[in-house]
């Protein structure tokens, strides 16, 4: 028994690390150089909704993270009530890329019922939007957008386990996408 | 709605529609909606073999600039659904425009997020709590000092 706990988390890291090894070096310029992708959650008649998000990918982690703020709370409803997910990378504004490809990761996702104002994923998210989305930064550092936007900072993690990767070269969609399949990592 | 949806639709190269693939996944591919004024439908071309499944689906349009900002989206309900002629969404509900149309509805939007914030901490019992301000701008700073000197 010790020596099966001992080997899940290095098995559970390999395969994560498998299907990162992968992607060849064009998805995963996508994964994290687009600014924004469509994260699709299950509506409660199941129809499925997307939104434009900012994502973070963390391959050492072998999985995504993206959040909302508990006053736009609908998506991590949607994920409470059913984990199936998607996130299409399509729009490629300002990502600095040529012809990249549009990636589609669908997965298992968890959304914990807390709170968070601070931890390692919102300093990463805070981070890249310093650099990313310069405008918002007002909302932090004047005492107007502090009182009128509190809310904003107050976050779910949505936390996205691929299963699956597929990704169409150059973004054409009128030709097959090529995939990855990713399994039950972890 | 429709003429709506027309109008607004106008603004944008393409579009991305998400249904549901034969595991019940989201799957999302781009894709140039054509509006049908006779049927009040969105023709669709979509690749053949593709992993869609007919039912309930959405489109959305949506944009920024190159500094994450000029944020315009339109989100539209509906259900997808194929014929003889190919693929089509019949529209079945808009939801609010973000950026789109009147620049004053970003208002209610911004006071529904308040209001709900405070359902939410109070369902749940809990204070509303201190934003980090200190560490959030000291990690944009870092960020911001990182980017210029690469």
């Amino acid at each position: 028994m010790q020596i099966q706990e001992k080997i899940r988390p290095q098995q559970a890291a390999t395969r994560k690390q498998s299907w990162v090894d992968r992607l060849p070096a064009e998805v995963a310029a996508v994964l994290t150089e687009f600014r924004s992708a469509e994260v699709s959650t299950l509506a409660k008649d199941g129809t499925p909704i997307a939104w434009p998000m900012v994502v973070l990918y963390q391959p050492e982690r072998g999985r995504f993270v993206t959040t909302t703020s508990i006053g736009l709370p609908q998506k991590a409803y949607n994920v409470r009530r059913d984990g199936r997910m998607s996130i299409l990378y399509s729009n490629p504004t300002a990502s600095g890329l040529t012809n990249p490809p549009a990636v589609l990761v669908q997965g298992d996702a968890t959304a914990p019922d807390e709170v968070v104002t601070w931890n390692e994923d919102l300093r990463q998210l805070w981070s890249l939007l310093a650099v990313r989305q310069p405008g918002s930064n007002v909302y932090a550092t004047n005492p107007l957008g502090r009182a009128l936007m509190d809310w904003y900072y107050m976050r779910l993690l949505l936390i996205i386990v691929p299963r699956r990767i597929l990704w169409w070269p150059d973004g054409d969609f009128s030709r097959a996408p090529r995939e990855i399949e990713v399994g039950n990592v972890g | 709605m429709w003429a709506e949806l027309v109008r607004y639709h106008a603004l944008f190269d393409s579009a991305v529609l998400t249904g549901r693939d034969a595991a019940g996944y989201p799957f999302s591919v781009r894709c140039v909606p054509r509006p049908d004024a006779a049927t009040r439908t969105l023709r669709l071309t979509l690749l053949d073999g593709t992993p869609l499944v007919p039912g309930p689906s959405s489109i959305i349009w949506h944009s920024h600039d190159e500094q994450l900002s000029s944020l315009r989206n339109m989100n539209l309900r509906g259900t997808l659904e194929r014929d003889a002629a190919g693929w089509f969404l019949r529209p079945l509900q808009l939801l609010p425009l973000m950026g789109l149309g009147n620049p004053l509805a970003v208002l209610p939007f911004l006071i529904g997020a308040y209001r709900t914030t405070k359902r939410y901490l109070a369902k749940r019992g809990l204070p509303r709590p201190a934003i980090p301000w200190a560490k959030i701008n000291e990690a944009k700073r870092h960020a911001e000092m990182a980017q210029r000197a690469r």
